[in-house]
């Protein structure tokens, strides 16, 4: 310790030397790379999944996973400041002292030694014109008469590039406590301390403890509001690593209404939100729309568009049982609750997540593809007793999917895959009606009857014995697919005949089955006249889709179909609520910034000397600057012909 | 000489005149920042063109073609495939694919000029890439207008997507070009410059028939502000500038090696425009920034997000900076400063381009 108190003015030499700015410069640039690389703020999980068990604590113990909360970042954020602060503060006062300072003892001997020096004859020599020549070439001038009666003059200009140096430096001091004033130091310091606690659990506002909650004098955030239609709030919520903490607003927010316009192609134009705040204190009130690009500042916190989510829409949906000819069922739910259902003595556990009401998808119309907007769509789990959930995405309307319209429904059993499809034929009238008269026919063991019948009458007209057998054939092959799709034909083929015949058969009652589907459908437009679901040019297309699709259904993972009938749009407004005091100083910052790099860069300092002898007719003109460009020898150039002309 | 007389000011006129005509005819349809962006542009080109005569012959010519096209479409997309001028020449897709035709030529003249040193092959490469500039901008301009044309509210200043900026990208480096080329005298730098315009050009037009990225997409809502009129363009000042401030060097590194050293300038004028290109890229790239950063406060609720695009500006700034910084302050010349600028550019590159592709943030937009 007594080692590190005797080295201290060369600790804060080092401090202050460039090469150490560099390096923290150097820091920030690789933190920042790794920040970029390494996805920020994801969940935990994701990272573990990633890294594994060791390496995941190993980084989290250095902070990669939030780089720029790190301590060790602001740490060198923090000697940044104050590396520069000393090199601001060692330079300053040189540069000060050099900008009134005119070097008035020049000798003629160091004058001549300049790279431009030039001996101009003069033939009448006059001080105030050459005064004002300098003086019309920008120069600021100060002569001096020696006691030897030389006359020398001094002038210079573009001092302000050495201002540069001070401004940049200054600039930067400023940006990054601008910078820092808006980070959460003052926050990690009383979570240091222990005064203000992480969250990680869920709870009720009520039973959030105080030490996490932050009062109105945090100097310092940037929380999060999400807002239902018709709500009011007065608290934000702020991220913190897996948890939160609650902040206290000086106000309250209420949402009156939420809205997304779309373009017409389905893209979103705007998001939308009618705020209504009302200060804690004073009770004014402010009504504002804001939306993406235009907040609205309140009391030194400004509020964001920033999300949207469902508020809690309702949903009025009808069961279809797939694998019955039961009748429909209704349903109601809300998105974000749950409901159960007893299906074939199986409960299920129905949790509603989402409801989109535009769902923009690339859908070929003609040749191309093209963004669509195909409406409204709903996301449920369902669990089984077990407690494995599957996940589905419900389209309200049909779709046109290879010139054929369809109602489609997603599954899949993790949020990693991708949804596999179950594609329900829509029928003339462009719902799925249709499709469910064609299920409750497969269901119906008379109408079945009637139409295997019929199929096997068109192949054996006379009857007989062997008509009775192929009845026979046909009725197991269609129990079959009844019961389990074509895998459960195909499960006998396999294990009952050779395997020379079983394509052959496959095809076969491929063939059956579709003749008996579409004697179903005549049977039942003969007993319906009134109905006009199968007002098809061809039945065909229908038939085979309708069993394709019933097929697929035995690997939906559900033995029913949701369908949207109504619904009440209830939407959510995400809001970005931030108290940045040190935007201020940053902005401040950027513009001293700028106005010293232009210094800097684009002011060429010259500094100039005329030195007339007492007893020489002659003048002796030097010029030099700081930094040598390759205009400056036009300049020079420029200035002693200036001269030349003048007295001559 | 009259005649010169008289078009500048004709130019000076006509310049004041358009901005207050627009304010005059569409002053509903703009805020006050878009107004003043309007007046300031005028103000601008009048400004520079007292630099630059040639900027005023450019800018004259591309507002004459522009509001010809506009004039030709009377109103109506389809026009730009039924009229034979729009088709062939004028409508944006087919100006965009005269300058990508007409860069690669001008390269391929600008070497021949290099080896050749004949004063034809010079004047023709420079006077290619002024009309493929011309075109260029007359296609960005016509695209801005056909945008409005699909529907008004899709209409939207083309500098959005990737590839409307990679058009802009070769349009400034080229015009920052044909300016350094003119104050010097001196065409050789065309045949280093216009490689990393022609690749530019390769990327614009794979992008264009593998993706068909030249579609007009509407904006979306953090996109839609006046502050992507400035914010972009002074971004794309600074990549121009560092893409050129590398090319010289490359020229610098072969010169030093003593390859083509004949024919090239001096190592002293080289190291001095690859510094003059590099300042004005850092002038303009410092206030890019700092402009997104104002626009980020006011779309994301923050200045600072550290966004990889952001956190990658940052990089590509202080990169910037300790070069200048040690060529001002420490008076570091030659060829280790050529090669950090040419390492520049591919850091400023991935800024550019591999953020967008590699990395998911804020900036997602530009995806490919």
């Amino acid at each position: 310790m007594a080692q590190s108190t005797k080295n201290l003015p060369s600790f804060i030499h080092l401090l202050s030397t460039m090469r150490f700015a560099i390096t923290m410069l150097c820091f920030i640039g690789i933190a920042s790379v790794i920040g970029t690389i390494l996805k920020q703020n994801e969940p935990y999980e994701n990272y573990i999944i990633k890294f594994g068990q060791f390496w995941f604590e190993f980084f989290e113990a250095m902070g990669l996973y939030n780089v720029y909360q790190a301590f060790w970042f602001l740490l060198i954020l923090i000697f940044l400041i104050i590396s520069t602060s000393f090199c601001v503060s060692r330079n300053s006062p040189k540069i000060l002292k050099e900008y009134k300072k005119f070097q008035l003892n020049a000798r003629e001997r160091s004058l001549k030694s300049f790279k431009h020096s030039y001996e101009i004859p003069v033939k009448k020599f006059s001080t105030s014109k050459l005064e004002k020549l300098l003086t019309e070439n920008k120069f600021r001038v100060k002569k001096q008469t020696n006691k030897n009666g030389d006359l020398i003059i001094s002038a210079k200009k573009g001092d302000l590039q050495k201002l540069g140096y001070i401004f940049t430096h200054l600039a930067i001091i400023i940006i990054s406590i601008g910078g820092l004033m808006d980070g959460n130091l003052v926050l990690k310091m009383q979570e240091l301390t222990g005064s203000k606690q992480i969250i990680y659990e869920d709870l009720a506002l009520n039973d959030v403890p105080e030490s996490g909650k932050l009062t109105n004098s945090n100097f310092s955030y940037r929380a999060q509001m999400l807002l239902r239609e018709g709500e009011k709030q007065s608290v934000a919520v702020l991220k913190a690593k897996e948890g939160y903490f609650i902040q206290d607003l000086p106000f309250i927010v209420g949402l009156n209404d939420f809205r997304i316009e779309h373009y017409s192609t389905g893209q979103p134009k705007s998001f939308e939100s009618d705020l209504i705040v009302e200060d804690k204190e004073t009770g004014e009130l402010i009504k504002k729309t804001i939306n993406v690009n235009t907040p609205l500042t309140f009391n030194g916190v400004t509020i964001y568009q920033s999300s949207f989510e469902d508020g809690g829409s309702e949903l009025a949906l009808d069961v279809w049982n797939l694998h019955s000819a039961e009748k429909t069922s209704k349903m109601e739910s809300i998105i974000f609750k749950k409901n159960e259902l007893v299906i074939n003595n199986q409960t299920y556990f129905f949790e509603f997540n989402d409801f989109r009401k535009f769902n923009i998808l690339d859908i070929e119309i003609g040749n191309e593809k093209k963004p669509t907007n195909v409406g409204p769509s709903f996301i449920y789990k369902v669990r089984n007793q077990s407690g494995q959930a599957k996940e589905y995405q419900t389209y309200q309307y049909p779709m046109m999917i290879d010139n054929s319209s369809y109602f489609v429904s997603g599954m899949r059993k993790t949020p990693q895959e991708d949804y596999q499809y179950l594609k329900l034929p829509a029928d003339a009238n462009g719902e799925i009606n249709g499709f469910m008269i064609f299920r409750e026919l497969l269901h119906s063991p008379q109408i079945l009857n009637n139409a295997i019948k019929r199929v096997v009458a068109q192949s054996f007209p006379e009857g007989g014995e062997k008509s009775q057998i192929y009845f026979e054939g046909v009725d197991r092959v269609l129990s079959g697919f009844i019961e389990g799709g074509y895998s459960q034909i195909a499960e006998s083929i396999d294990t009952t005949l050779p395997i020379e015949d079983q394509e052959r058969i496959a095809n076969s009652y491929i063939k059956i089955i579709f003749l008996v589907g579409k004697e179903l459908i005549t049977i039942y437009e003969l007993n319906n006249i009134e109905a006009d679901n199968f007002l098809f040019e061809s039945n065909h297309k229908f038939v085979q889709e309708s069993l394709t699709g019933f097929n697929d259904s035995f690997f939906y993972g559900l033995p029913i179909f949701l369908e949207l009938k109504n619904y009440v749009h209830v939407q959510s407004s995400g809001l970005q609520l931030t108290k940045s005091p040190g935007q201020f100083w940053v902005y401040l910052g950027s513009i001293l910034l700028v106005l010293g790099i232009f210094c800097m860069i684009y002011i060429q300092e010259v500094r100039l000397w005329i030195l007339k002898k007492k007893d020489n007719k002659d003048i002796l003109l030097a010029l030099t600057t700081n930094r040598h460009r390759l205009e400056f020898d036009q300049f020079a150039h420029k200035i002693s012909q200036l001269m030349k002309k003048t007295f001559n | 000489m009259i005649f010169k007389k008289i078009f500048n000011y004709l130019f000076i006129v006509s310049m004041l005149m358009l901005p207050a005509l627009g304010l005059f005819k569409f002053h509903q349809y703009m805020d006050y920042y878009e107004m003043f962006i309007l007046v300031g542009t005028g103000l601008t080109f009048i400004w520079m063109s007292n630099y630059w005569q040639s900027f005023k012959y450019l800018v004259t010519s591309v507002l004459a073609l522009s509001f010809i096209s506009i004039f030709l479409y009377e109103g109506n997309l389809l026009s730009g495939e039924e009229r034979f001028i729009l088709k062939y020449f004028l409508s944006s897709q087919s100006a965009i694919m005269w300058m990508c035709s007409l860069y690669p030529l001008s390269l391929l003249m600008y070497w021949l000029y290099l080896f050749k040193k004949q004063a034809f092959f010079g004047n023709f490469a420079s006077q290619l890439t002024w009309i493929a500039t011309a075109m260029g901008f007359i296609g960005l301009l016509v695209r801005w207008f056909e945008s409005y044309l699909i529907s008004i509210d899709v209409g939207h200043i083309p500098i959005s997507n990737l590839y409307e900026v990679f058009v802009l990208f070769c349009l400034i480096t080229a015009l920052l070009h044909l300016y350094y080329e003119e104050k010097m005298n001196r065409k050789e730098l065309g045949a280093f410059v216009l490689i990393i315009i022609t690749v530019a050009v390769g990327f614009i037009l794979w992008y264009t028939f593998s993706k068909g990225a030249d579609a007009i997409q509407p904006l979306v809502p953090a996109l839609q502000s006046y502050w992507m009129k400035i914010h972009v363009p002074a971004n794309f000042i600074g990549y121009g500038a560092f893409a050129i401030a590398a090319m010289i060097s490359i020229a610098y590194l072969l010169a030093d090696k003593g390859i083509l050293r004949s024919r090239l300038p001096s190592l002293i004028i080289l190291d001095d425009l690859s510094y003059k290109a590099i300042a004005i890229g850092f002038i303009f790239f410092t206030i890019a920034t700092i402009l997104g950063a104002v626009w980020a406060a006011e779309a994301w609720g923050g200045y600072w997000s550290w966004d990889p695009k952001e956190t990658w500006a940052l990089i590509v700034w202080l990169n910037y900076a300790g070069w200048l910084h040690l060529r001002l302050v420490k008076g570091l010349r030659g060829p280790m400063l050529a090669w950090w600028s040419v390492i520049g550019l591919v850091i400023t590159t991935f800024a550019f381009l591999g953020v967008n592709l590699f990395l998911s943030g804020l900036h997602s937009y530009g995806e490919l």
